[in-house]
């Protein structure tokens, strides 16, 4: 399968906007354009499959249901993930002639994205590093009181920073993607040992991105049986996703009507000198 | 008595919406965000050009938090601002030091909230439509995530600014934090569901004798091997504080010694 010149265009500003400093904005760009299930939507109409480009955007979607960014820094990198893995993946699954609906393709999906995710970061730094010159430019202009030019600093100015780590990189590594995909089907046979690998990598691969979540919610022990017992309702009960959120939210309200009965007796019991009616809602 | 305009308050909110992130760099994350966020204030505020200077100063210090629910802040200062130039006893440093005090603890909350909560429900949802390669997943996840956020974002900023340093109350108080902890449950569930419909591990070892160990693994617990590995790798990130980075190349050793063993097998050919 061949990328041209007109989409890998398309795809390159498509990563501008949605890295994680990105020119979309954090909710619009980061957060939603960035989202590998969103860009398995966009990159599949842009390459003309979108059926395939949203099975695999889903498959690499649960690697990185929880990528948080604490205090700005990245073990991926959006824009790498979703504008050069998945079209990368798109060309891999269909020049292997895989039919993307099976968990094998998803596997090989969710090991190329992770790899060019984790190197991605690279893209991260660099973008980060040379927005430093722009805030330079910004300073200066504080200090003349020309506080016009802040716009242009903070929303103008980055466009050169994306061309340079967003948009080329983009561009140029899916454009030779395609080629990329003949090379390992020439030197990596499906039953040799590099390959069976790569696929296995990319079936464990989703464990690591909920783990991620569970690092941020289980805080003790105890707190596995709500995550097992989701689990539970989708692989032993077979309820699907929306099923299992609804039922989700039933034990959430009961939680909630719990815990504010026990605060209620706690205000009631102590010396009762506050404004607790306020809290009867 | 200066009284800033509706206008003024929602160009101020939109730059922020947009802008916040987007001159990032690790010395001055949001700060250029919050410079453009403050201009349409200052300005309207202040006539002589010295006293913008010096109110916008007040905003060079650097800034960073969860962006989303930071907007609650850029109300809050917004209000400050106005109050400081109706001549109340408030002054830059003063605004600085609650800037400075909500920032670590709001980005706690929003971290855990809405990008460690929030957005994988949601992605949940998103996927369990996606069955199939249906753009409808995809479709739902913009659609809620863009009003929830717009809305959301736009009602933190105008009740920070009305409330000032209360709004945080909204945050932290008794019944917020019910309502969080109740939440969280909710993305617990959701995420096991997730981990329970996404996650094919698969052994294809037989054992002696000739049954399946797969088989008797499914028979013991659904999906026992997926489940273990999520437990592992949190097990390595939570207790032995491993990078979620050499978790995963910990994982590509794993697989090649599975594979060199027979334990794992994708069986595929061209």
């Amino acid at each position: 399968m061949e990328i041209n010149i007109f989409q890998a265009v398309l795809l390159g500003i498509c990563a501008c906007l949605s890295s994680m400093p990105g020119l979309g904005g954090t909710t619009f760009g980061n957060y939603t354009l960035g989202r590998p299930l969103v860009a398995g939507l966009i990159v599949g109409l842009i390459l003309g499959d979108v059926k395939t480009g949203i099975i695999i955007g889903a498959a690499i979607q649960v690697i990185y249901i929880a990528l948080v960014t604490p205090g700005g820094t990245v073990s991926a990198d959006v824009r790498a993930i979703s504008y050069i893995g998945i079209p990368l993946a798109i060309c891999a699954v269909k020049g292997m002639g895989l039919d993307p609906d099976t968990a094998q393709a998803q596997s090989m999906a969710a090991a190329l994205g992770a790899a060019v995710g984790t190197l991605g970061t690279v893209l991260f730094y660099g973008t980060a590093t040379m927005n430093l010159i722009w805030q330079h430019i910004g300073w200066k202009a504080v200090e003349n009181g020309d506080f016009k030019k802040l716009y242009l600093v903070d929303m103008g100015l980055p466009w050169i920073s994306h061309f340079v780590c967003s948009f080329l990189p983009t561009v140029l590594i899916t454009l030779a993607g395609a080629g990329m995909v003949d090379i390992m089907k020439a030197y990596l046979p499906m039953d040799g040992i590099a390959m069976k690998t790569l696929f296995t990598v990319g079936s464990l691969l989703p464990a690591v991105g909920v783990a991620i979540l569970l690092k941020q919610v289980v805080k003790k022990t105890v707190d596995f049986i709500t995550f097992f017992f989701g689990f539970t309702l989708a692989a032993s009960l077979g309820l699907n996703l929306i099923a299992a959120a609804i039922i989700g939210s039933f034990f959430a309200v009961i939680n909630y009507k719990i815990i504010m009965l026990q605060n209620k007796k706690a205000a009631a019991g102590g010396p009762t000198d506050d404004d607790d009616d306020e809290e009867d809602i | 008595m200066k009284k800033l305009s509706k206008k003024t308050l929602k160009k101020s909110f939109v730059t922020w919406f947009y802008g916040n992130l987007t001159c990032f760099s690790q010395e001055h994350m949001q700060t250029f965000g919050y410079l453009c966020a403050m201009l349409p204030i200052v300005e309207e505020l202040y006539e002589k050009e010295e006293d913008k200077k010096k109110a916008m100063d007040t905003y060079t210090a650097f800034f960073n938090t969860e962006p989303q629910i930071g907007t609650l802040v850029v109300g809050m200062t917004a209000g400050l601002e106005e109050a400081k130039a109706n001549g109340q006893p408030i002054d830059g440093e003063a605004i600085n030091g609650i800037r400075a005090g909500l920032m670590g603890p709001l980005a706690g909350i929003g971290d855990s909230m809405i990008v460690g909560t929030l957005i994988p429900i949601l992605l949940g949802i998103g996927l369990g439509l996606s069955g199939g390669g249906n753009p409808l997943g995809a479709i739902f996840y913009i659609i809620a995530w863009n009003f929830l956020m717009w809305f959301g974002m736009k009602f933190a900023y105008f009740k920070g600014y009305e409330l000032g340093g209360k709004a945080v109350e909204i945050l932290v108080g008794e019944q917020a934090q019910a309502i969080r902890d109740s939440i969280i449950m909710i993305g617990t569930i959701v995420i096991g569901a997730v981990a329970a419909s996404w996650i094919n591990i698969h052994t294809s070892l037989v054992l002696p004798g000739g049954g399946e160990l797969q088989k008797t693994l499914d028979g013991i617990y659904p999906k026992f091997l997926s489940g273990g590995a999520v437990v592992f790798c949190w097990w390595l990130m939570s207790k032995k504080n491993i990078s979620p980075t050499m978790v995963m190349l910990l994982l590509v050793v794993i697989a090649f010694v599975g594979v060199l063993i027979g334990f794992f097998d994708p069986g595929l050919s061209y």
